[in-house]
């Protein structure tokens, strides 16, 4: 369970989001609408320990009951996935995903990711480089290599939005799917209404600064 | 400008660059195959004991300023990774000198930390290990490769992705160590290959550092040559010229070896990519220290400098002197020559470089760009005295050695590589909707050139022609090979001077080493301040 208590963030002298507390229960994935600039990326910076220091922040993030504020990015098993697939250029896919698994015997290792590739329908694709595959083979590479992390929460910063209309429905159910089947918390943030999953709770951030149900 | 034609447009970077350093290159070819000069060559008894240092030297100090660039890039801020060019200001010869008064037995250093009635009996710079000499290399090289490092982290087309592929993982749990090592420095170094090479070869072969703070029995191998290539015999000339090639196939085989190193190894080490990730102790503390340490001995080399132009007596250990005067600056002013024809040079050479690669990217075809760039990179990774010793043949040819001309384009060789590089970059990536726009606008090719494409492109015109201008300054090897020793330039006063006792003078040509590229700096960079800026 994700919670986040009343957080507050400011940029200069503007304030970007004010006193915004809500909860993602296990395997859901609770979206934050806002136009550019709204500071829905700033939210997640806040919960996933790397906003900029020219921001001033307050409130609580809680993760499965402790307080994650404390620890950098590495120690909070929060993943990520952003606009851009961001795979290592300079790694095959396959390197890709085994930079993700966490200490364990090689050969575990190994096959975690070979098991990952086949859950992304791309069997056979370990020694390929990334910039050969498509951008939506991209993306559920880079899904399996944020959950091979084996997070305890992810952030999706508007995953969707670089890929074409008749890509995106497959990849929101590819995604969504394996949140759910992983059952860890998730917070979407977008600017596009139809990229929130069916039936999720959606808030938007209003230009009060304020974060509310719609 | 239309009426221009291709060829013209090329010919005079063809003529004035290409081709010499081709021919150059060429007429040193036959001596490949004349196995008496060899044999003379491994006959020498300093032969085995000069490569040695030279190796010993050149891999060394590059390995380590690599090193050390690394742990500091690592920890660096966008800030120090700005002031990271501030360094360059500083030439190499200019450092060995300060070093070599620094560290003298009746240096600073000994008549602070150790005192006494005597100087200490101890050889720190010259030394028979070639450690001042690698010393000074790395002081001079790791900003340099912090800087170059810096330009590819900040680069425009970069700079965003390599935050955020941090941040993906660091998101996967690798610490900010980890994320750099494996991540972003790889991609780095992809990119900063040329750069590598190029110090490498100049620390292998450099001849007016070792000259001035290097081993002298035996001295580095590019030191022995030199000795043997401005010697009266034509018999130690054909020795020298014969390791010259020598010392050049080595700057060939030993970075080649290490990429195929690198290509046969990747089974070792590409599994460290992708080592799972671990708790790592942060080296905020080393990265610091290091730079804080390179901005300390080059602020006191700076100071040193300075303070010794003007020092005229002071006798060990005393720390002030008994007399201070502006003698030696004035002796500059009554010994013009090298100041006038270092400045000449250096701005001739500028001026007609910028022209001829100017007008090499307003008519050729991006496509040809790779000619001109493989010659750039030759002339900067191919050993300066292998270059010098070619120009000279060359010029032995037209009847130009020991004339003012051949001095102008022995200097303007390197001068225009630098330059070529400088500006590729600004001038291909330049958006032409601009000359759409012009068009649309009915201007003339002429008027859209000089009111439109160079005014936007001044900062970087200017800064090129900046850098060519410290190149050409900085040369020290063509005055002696080229021009026959009949025109003394500054470096090459300043070497002459060095193994004499005169602090002040040395100092003072010190400085005027490092004077002249900074008004250079200064002066493109007040030229070329936004006119939005000053209001």
């Amino acid at each position: 369970m994700l919670e986040l208590q009343n957080i507050s963030i400011g940029l200069r002298n503007r304030v970007l989001i004010t006193s915004c507390s809500f909860t993602v229960a296990a395997g859901e994935v609770v979206t934050v609408m806002g136009e550019s600039g709204s500071g829905k990326s700033s939210l997640l910076s806040y919960v996933g320990g790397d906003l900029g220091v020219a921001f001033a922040a307050t409130g609580d993030v809680r993760l499965d009951g402790q307080s994650v504020l404390r620890q950098a990015p590495e120690q909070r098993g929060i993943a990520r996935l952003f606009q851009d697939d961001l795979l290592f250029p300079h790694m095959t896919v396959g390197e890709n995903l085994l930079f993700a698994v966490p200490k364990l015997p090689r050969g575990e290792r190994l096959e975690m990711v070979r098991t990952a590739l086949q859950r992304a329908e791309l069997d056979g694709y370990e020694d390929r480089a990334p910039h050969t595959l498509s951008g939506g083979q991209r993306q559920r590479v880079s899904l399996m290599r944020a959950l091979l992390a084996k997070p305890k929460a992810i952030l999706l910063d508007e995953p969707f939005s670089k890929l074409d209309k008749t890509l995106r429905q497959n990849i929101r159910d590819h995604v969504f799917g394996h949140i759910a089947a992983r059952g860890i918390p998730g917070i979407l943030v977008t600017h596009d209404r139809e990229d929130a999953p069916q039936g999720g709770r959606v808030l938007k951030i209003f230009s009060t600064a304020e974060v509310r149900d719609v | 400008m239309r009426g221009l034609k291709s060829t013209t447009g090329a010919a005079l970077l063809v003529l004035l660059f290409i081709l010499p350093l081709m021919l150059s290159l060429m007429l040193l070819a036959p001596g490949l195959v004349d196995f008496d000069n060899f044999q003379a060559l491994l006959a020498h008894p300093q032969f085995w004991g000069a490569l040695r240092l030279s190796f010993f030297t050149g891999i060394t100090s590059t390995v380590l300023a690599l090193l050390l660039a690394i742990v500091v890039i690592m920890n660096a801020t966008p800030k120090l990774l700005s002031r990271s060019s501030s360094f360059l200001a500083l030439p190499h010869l200019a450092l060995a000198l300060g070093l070599g008064l620094i560290l003298a037995p009746t240096g600073l250093f000994a008549r602070i930390f150790v005192g006494g009635a005597s100087p200490p009996d101890w050889q720190l710079v010259q030394d028979p290990n070639g450690f001042g000499l690698m010393a000074a290399l790395v002081l001079k090289e790791t900003p340099f490769f912090v800087w170059t490092m810096a330009m590819v982290l900040q680069g425009d087309d970069l700079r965003m992705a390599f935050q955020q592929q941090t941040l993906a993982a660091r998101s996967m749990g690798h610490g900010p160590r980890s994320s750099f090592l494996k991540i972003i420095l790889p991609q780095i170094l992809a990119r900063t290959t040329w750069p590598i090479i190029a110090v490498f070869s100049y620390g292998m072969t450099v001849v007016d550092m070792a000259l001035v703070i290097g081993p002298t029995q035996p001295p580095t191998l590019a030191q022995l040559l030199w000795t043997d290539l401005n010697d009266g015999e034509v018999a130690s000339n054909a020795r020298g010229a014969a390791g010259t090639l020598l010392l050049s196939g080595s700057i060939v085989v030993i970075p080649l070896s290490v990429w195929l190193v690198l290509k046969v190894m990747p089974p070792l080490l590409r599994p460290l990519l992708t080592q799972p990730a671990k708790p790592e102790r942060n080296l905020l503390f080393i990265s610091r220290a290091i730079w804080q340490v390179l901005v300390l001995i080059y602020m006191i080399v700076v100071f040193v400098l300075v303070l010794q132009s003007i020092t005229m007596l002071s006798p060990y250990p005393a720390l002030i002197a008994e007399h201070y005067s502006l003698q030696s600056w004035e002796s500059v002013f009554h010994n013009p020559a090298p100041l006038i024809v270092s400045l000449f040079m250096g701005l001739a050479t500028s001026l007609v470089a910028v022209i001829a690669v100017v007008s090499w990217f307003e008519t050729q075809e991006p496509r040809r760009d790779n000619i001109a760039l493989a010659a750039s990179l030759i002339m900067l990774c191919f050993p300066a005295l292998l270059v010098a010793l070619g120009q000279y043949r060359l010029l032995l040819q037209l009847g130009l050695t020991g004339t003012g001309v051949g001095l102008f384009f022995a200097h303007l060789m390197p001068v225009t590589a630098y330059v070529f590089i400088m500006l590729q970059g600004p001038y291909r990536n330049y958006d032409v909707r601009w000359h759409s726009v012009a068009h649309g606008l009915a201007v003339t090719r002429l008027k859209f050139l000089t009111h439109v494409k160079w005014p936007m492109l001044k900062a970087s015109l200017l800064s090129a022609a900046a850098v060519g201008f410290a190149v050409s300054v900085a040369q020290f090897l063509p005055a002696q090979l080229a021009a026959a020793g009949r025109f003394s330039t500054l470096p090459m006063e300043a070497v002459t001077l060095s193994s004499g006792g005169n602090r002040a003078l040395i100092s003072t040509y010190g400085l005027l080493l490092m004077l002249l590229p900074l008004m250079g700096f200064s002066l493109s960079s007040w030229l070329s301040r936004s006119r939005w800026h000053s209001a």
